[in-house]
C-alpha cells in the first residue's frame, strides 16, 4: 500500500526544474578569445607602459613571498590571491603615472612626494604595491609602512621611551615592522655597502660598532625587542644619510600616511593618558623620511578615509585628511587621484573573475554590477563575492 | 485513496499560478483580495507584450512590488526564501549577508577543490555555481513522506503521510538551517552552512541522512498507514 | 348516524354564509349614517394656515447697471476688501473638491487677498498729474547712474503717512534710512575689512552697499544727524589701527595668504633661494591660495598638482 502511495506522490511531484539561467558552469565555454584584453604576459612592472592599462599581470611566487610575505596586502585581497591560485594586479593609471614619474626623476635633486589620495576602497593600496613592485624590481631600498592605523589603533603594546622623554615606544610593532623590512630588502642588505655611518651605544655593554653592516642594526632591533623603536628612529637616519650619499637608491611607501596626523590615537601611557601621534617614537622616523632634505629617493605616500574614525570621515581629499601640519610637513606634493573603475577597467575585471571562474556570466550582468557597485572597486569585489 | 486523491489536487492546485491567498483569506493583507501580484521582471512583461496579455492586466488593481523584488538576473523566490527562514527578529539584512557569505565560501570551497583536480575532465564536472548547489542541496533534501501522530483506540499512532511540496521545502530548508546551527561555538554559520550545502547538493552529509531515516520509519510504519483514512 | 349529522350541518352553514354575502350586497347606500369623529379634546376644526415667509425681492447687483465707459476711479477711489457688486468683473476664487472655483458672490477667499482695484493705470496716472506741482524738477545733467552715485552718493529715505487718525503724526514717519556705497568710502583693504566687521550683516555683499537705519530718537531730523554721525564715526573709526590688531596671528586670518605661511618657508628651504628667485613660483604661490581658499574639490587640487610639477620640473602626464 505505502509503495504505491509513494509510487503516486513521486509521479505528482514533477521535480522542480532548475530555471535555465543557472546554467552550470561544467559546460561554459572558456573565454580565451578575452584572455588577451584583459591580461598581458608582460610581468616585470618596469616595462608597462599606458597600453597595458586596465589589464593584469601576474607577479611571481617569488616576488610575492619576499615582498608581501605576511599582512602586508588588505586581508580581503590575500583571501581572494588564495582562492585565485595566484596574485594579480590590475595596471591603473596612478601606478602607471607614479612609475612614470620614478623613470624620469632627477634624483639628484631633493626627493619629491607624492601623495594617492581616492574615496574609500578605490584602490590606493594596491595601486601602491603595484609601485612596490616597479621598485622592488628596480633594486630600490624599500621602506614600506602596509598601514600605519595598526600602529596607532591597534598597537599590541607600549612602553614609556627612555631615550626621550615624555614619548612612547611601540617596540613589539616596531621590531614586527623591522622584520618586514628585513625580508623585503633581504638581497640589498646583503650588499656590504650599506654600512653603519657611527658607533651606537645601546647602553654600557651593547653597542653596535662604526661600519657595522646595516642587517646587524637591523637584527638587533629584531632580537633585542626593547630597542626596537629606538632602531627604526636610527634606522630612518641612517637610510637618509647614505641614500644622499649615493649608496644606495631608496623608496618610501607609507599607507595610512594621515594616520600619523590624526590627533588621537589608542596608545596610552602607564597613566592611561592618551597619547597623541607626535609622541610615539616611531612616528618620528617616518615623518624625518617623509621629508624632502635628501636625495636618491622617492616618497608615495597614500592618504585614506580609513586611518581616521567615522565621525571624521568626511572627505577623501589630501588637504582635509592630512591637517594642517601635515600638509604644511608634505608640501609641495604632488597629488595623484585613485579614481573608481573607468568602463574598461570594469569588463576587465569582470573578465577576470569569469576566468577564475569566481563569478558565472548572465546577460547584463557588466551593466548591473557597475551600478551596484557604483564602479568602485571594493564595492564590486564585495558584490562579486555571492554571486 | 479518495482523499489522497483530494490532496493531490491541491498540490496541483499550489503548483499553479494561482497563489494560496486565493483560498485562504490572508488578515493582515491591506489588499483586497482581487488585486493581482506584480509583475516586475523585465522578461515576463516582455512575453505578457508578447501575449497581449498585459492590455488585459494594465488597468486591474495591482499590488506594490515588495522591497526584496528586483528585476535583477540573479534574484531567485527560493533563495528570498531561504533567507527570510535564516531571519531572526526581522533583520534581514543580516540574514541575507549570512546566506551571501556562505555562498562566497561554497564558491571557495569549490575553487579549492577545482584547483586542487589535475585532470581537465574532473575540473569540468565540478560544480562551481553557488546557486546550483544550493537548488541541488535543497531538492535531495526534500522528505517525501513524514510521520504524525493518529490516535486510534486510545493509542497513539505514527502514521506515513506524504508531504506536500511546499512543506517538504520547508523543511529541507529548515533541516539544513538546522544542521547549520548544530555546531561548535568557534565555528562562523556562514562556514558550516556552506558545508552542509555542499554536502547536501552531493547527497551526502547530515541533512541528507536525516531525510532517509525519516523515509525508512515511514517505510517501517507502513502497516499504520491505514489509520490516515479510517 | 354521527356523521350524517355533521354533514347536514355543513350545509346549513354553508347556507347562511351564503345568506349574508348576499345581504351585504344589496344592502343600499345611505349617506346619512356618515361616521362621526370623537372630538375629545374639542380641537379646533378649522386652523388658519400660516403664511410661509417670503423674502423681500433683492435688487440686480449694481454691475449690470454699470455703462461700459465709467470712470473707473470713481467707482473704486481707495483701498477697500472686495466687494462683488461693485467690480463688473467674473472673478473666482478657491478650491473645491469638484467643479470650478467658487464666483465672486460672498466668496471669503476674495475678500481676504489684498486687491490693487484702486491703483488702475490712469488713475495713477491722473494721480501723479496731481502731485506735480509739488516736486523739484530733476537735475537735467544728471543722467546716467554711475553720476548720480558719483554727485549724490548716500541716499536718504524716508516716509511721509497721512490718514485719519487722532493725531497726523505717525510714529513711523521718523525712521531714517541712508544708503551708500562702500567703495564711495575710498578705504583700503585693512580699513576695508575693519569697516565691515563694523558694520556687521548692514553691509551687502552683493551690491556692495551699507544700509544704516535709525529709528532711536523721536523726531527725523534727529534721526537723519544720528545716522550721519553714525557715518563719520565709523569711517574714522576703521581708519583707526588699534594695538591689539597688530597681534592678529595666522589662525585669525579670513584668507589665506600664501607669503605668511609655511609653504612659502618649505619652498625657500626646497630649493635653497629666496622665493623670487624660483621660477615658476607665481603659479604656484598662486594655486596653494586658490586651493586653500576655494576649499578642496578635483579641480581645485588639479591645478595644484600641475603647478608643483612645474615647480618641481617634472613632466605632465
Amino acid at each position: 500500500m505505502l509503495k504505491t502511495t509513494v509510487e503516486i506522490i513521486l509521479r505528482s511531484f514533477n521535480r522542480k526544474g532548475l530555471s535555465s539561467r543557472y546554467l552550470s558552469t561544467a559546460v561554459q565555454p572558456r573565454h580565451d578569445e578575452k584572455l588577451e584584453t584583459f591580461r598581458t604576459p608582460e610581468n616585470d612592472p618596469s616595462k608597462h607602459n599606458s597600453q597595458h592599462l586596465a589589464q593584469f599581470y601576474r607577479i611571481p611566487l617569488e616576488d610575492k613571498n619576499a615582498l608581501f610575505h605576511q599582512s602586508a596586502l588588505p586581508k580581503s585581497f590575500e583571501e581572494q590571491t588564495k582562492t585565485f591560485n595566484e596574485i594579480c594586479l590590475m595596471v591603473r593609471k596612478p601606478g602607471i603615472d607614479i612609475i612614470n614619474y620614478l623613470n624620469t626623476l632627477d634624483y639628484t635633486k631633493p626627493s619629491v612626494r607624492f601623495v594617492l589620495y581616492g574615496q574609500k576602497g578605490s584602490g590606493k593600496t594596491l595601486s601602491l604595491a603595484h609601485i612596490l613592485h616597479y621598485a622592488y624590481r628596480n633594486n630600490y631600498l624599500l621602506v614600506h609602512v602596509p598601514w600605519v592605523g595598526n600602529w596607532m589603533h591597534r598597537s599590541k603594546e607600549f612602553s614609556n621611551s627612555e631615550t626621550q622623554e615624555g614619548y612612547v615606544d611601540i617596540n613589539l610593532d616596531a621590531a614586527a615592522w623591522l622584520l618586514h623590512f628585513k625580508t623585503q630588502n633581504v638581497k640589498l642588505l646583503k650588499n656590504t655597502d650599506l654600512k653603519l655611518l657611527e658607533t651606537i651605544e645601546w647602553n654600557s655593554r651593547e653597542s653596535t660598532l662604526k661600519d657595522a653592516p646595516l642587517l646587524e642594526l637591523v637584527e638587533h632591533g629584531i632580537s633585542r625587542i626593547k630597542f626596537a623603536s629606538r632602531v627604526v628612529n636610527i634606522l630612518a637616519d641612517q637610510i637618509k644619510r647614505l641614500s644622499s650619499e649615493g649608496v644606495c637608491k631608496t623608496l618610501v611607501a607609507i599607507d595610512g600616511y594621515n594616520a600619523f596626523f590624526y590627533p588621537s590615537t589608542k596608545v596610552y601611557t602607564e597613566k592611561r593618558e592618551m597619547v597623541p601621534p607626535s609622541r610615539i617614537t616611531v612616528t618620528e622616523a617616518f615623518l624625518n623620511l617623509t621629508k624632502f632634505d635628501w636625495t636618491n629617493s622617492a616618497i608615495v605616500v597614500t592618504v585614506d578615509e580609513l586611518a581616521v574614525p567615522d565621525e571624521n570621515q568626511i572627505s577623501y581629499f589630501p588637504r582635509y585628511l592630512l591637517g594642517k601640519e601635515g600638509f604644511n610637513h608634505i608640501d609641495p606634493f604632488i597629488p595623484v587621484p585613485v579614481a573608481n573603475y573607468s568602463k574598461k577597467e570594469l569588463t576587465s575585471v569582470i573578465n577576470y573573475y569569469i576566468e577564475r571562474k569566481w563569478i558565472q556570466p548572465y546577460p547584463g550582468q557588466e551593466e548591473e554590477l557597475s551600478l551596484l557597485a557604483n564602479s568602485n572597486p571594493y564595492s564590486l569585489m564585495k558584490l562579486c563575492n555571492s554571486l | 485513496m479518495a482523499a489522497l486523491k483530494g490532496i493531490l489536487c491541491k498540490n496541483q492546485l499550489l503548483k499553479s499560478k494561482i497563489t494560496i491567498s486565493h483560498y485562504i483569506q490572508n488578515g493582515m493583507s491591506q489588499f483586497p483580495k482581487y488585486y493581482i501580484e506584480p509583475v516586475y521582471k523585465k522578461e515576463e512583461l516582455k512575453e505578457l507584450e508578447k501575449s497581449g496579455d498585459i492590455d488585459r492586466l494594465a488597468h486591474l488593481p495591482t499590488k506594490p512590488a515588495s522591497s526584496d523584488s528586483t528585476c535583477s538576473f540573479k534574484q531567485d523566490p527560493d533563495i528570498n526564501l531561504f533567507v527570510n527562514y535564516v531571519m531572526k527578529c526581522g533583520k534581514k539584512s543580516l540574514a541575507r549577508e549570512l546566506v551571501e557569505k556562505s555562498f562566497e565560501n561554497i564558491k571557495r570551497i569549490q575553487l579549492e577543490k577545482y584547483h586542487k583536480c589535475e585532470s581537465e575532465e574532473e575540473k569540468n564536472k565540478l560544480e562551481l555555481n553557488p546557486r546550483v548547489i544550493f537548488h541541488n542541496a535543497v531538492e535531495n533534501c526534500k522528505p517525501l513522506v513524514e510521520l504524525t501522530g493518529v490516535r486510534r483506540g486510545g493509542v497513539k499512532y505514527q502514521v506515513p503521510v506524504p508531504v506536500a511540496q511546499r512543506r517538504s521545502l520547508f523543511l529541507s530548508m529548515k533541516w539544513l538551517i538546522a544542521a547549520a546551527l548544530e555546531k561548535d561555538g568557534k565555528v562562523r554559520f556562514t562556514d558550516q552552512l556552506a558545508r552542509e550545502l555542499v554536502d547536501a547538493a552531493h547527497s551526502k552529509g547530515k541533512v541528507v541522512k536525516k531525510k532517509q531515516e525519516l523515509h525508512k520509519q515511514c517505510e517501517a510504519n507502513r502497516a499504520y498507514a491505514h489509520y490516515r483514512w479510517n | 348516524m354521527f356523521n350524517l349529522a355533521r354533514n347536514l350541518e355543513k350545509i346549513n352553514f354553508k347556507n347562511l354564509e351564503k345568506q349574508i354575502i348576499l345581504q351585504y350586497h344589496n344592502a343600499p347606500q345611505s349617506k346619512n349614517d356618515e361616521f362621526k369623529a370623537l372630538n375629545l379634546y374639542n380641537v379646533k376644526t378649522n386652523r388658519t394656515i400660516r403664511k410661509p415667509f417670503q423674502r423681500p425681492p433683492l435688487p440686480d447687483p449694481r454691475t449690470n447697471q454699470m455703462p461700459i465707459d465709467q470712470d473707473w476711479g470713481s467707482v473704486w477711489p481707495g483701498p477697500r476688501s472686495f466687494h462683488p457688486a461693485s467690480v463688473p468683473l467674473p472673478v473666482r476664487q478657491g478650491y473645491v473638491e469638484k467643479g470650478a472655483p467658487p464666483d465672486k458672490y460672498a466668496n471669503a477667499e476674495l475678500m481676504k487677498i489684498p486687491n490693487f482695484l484702486h491703483l488702475t493705470p490712469p488713475v495713477i496716472k491722473r494721480q501723479c498729474e496731481a502731485l506735480k506741482k509739488f516736486c523739484t524738477p530733476w537735475p537735467k545733467s544728471l543722467k546716467s547712474v554711475e553720476q548720480m552715485e558719483k554727485f549724490f552718493p548716500v541716499e536718504v529715505t524716508s516716509s511721509d503717512y497721512c490718514h485719519s487718525s487722532p493725531t497726523i503724526r505717525d510714529p513711523l514717519a521718523r525712521i531714517v534710512t541712508i544708503r551708500f556705497k562702500l567703495k564711495s568710502l575710498k578705504l583700503n583693504e585693512r580699513e576695508t575689512d575693519k569697516f565691515r566687521r563694523l558694520v556687521g550683516d548692514r553691509y551687502n555683499e552683493a551690491n556692495d552697499t551699507v544700509t544704516i537705519v535709525t529709528d532711536r530718537c523721536p523726531l527725523r531730523k534727529q534721526n537723519y544727524d544720528y545716522a550721519l554721525y553714525l557715518l563719520t564715526a565709523l569711517y574714522h573709526e576703521s581708519k583707526k589701527v588699534e594695538p591689539w590688531e597688530e597681534l592678529k596671528s595666522e589662525a585669525d586670518m579670513e584668507h589665506y595668504i600664501w607669503e605668511n605661511n609655511a609653504s612659502k618657508q618649505s619652498v625657500e628651504a626646497l630649493f635653497g633661494q629666496k622665493v623670487e628667485e624660483i621660477p615658476n613660483i607665481e603659479e604656484y604661490s598662486k594655486a596653494v591660495t586658490y586651493y586653500m581658499n576655494e576649499g578642496e574639490n578635483d579641480y581645485t587640487i588639479g591645478k595644484y598638482g600641475e603647478a608643483v610639477k612645474k615647480l618641481l620640473n617634472l613632466p605632465s602626464l
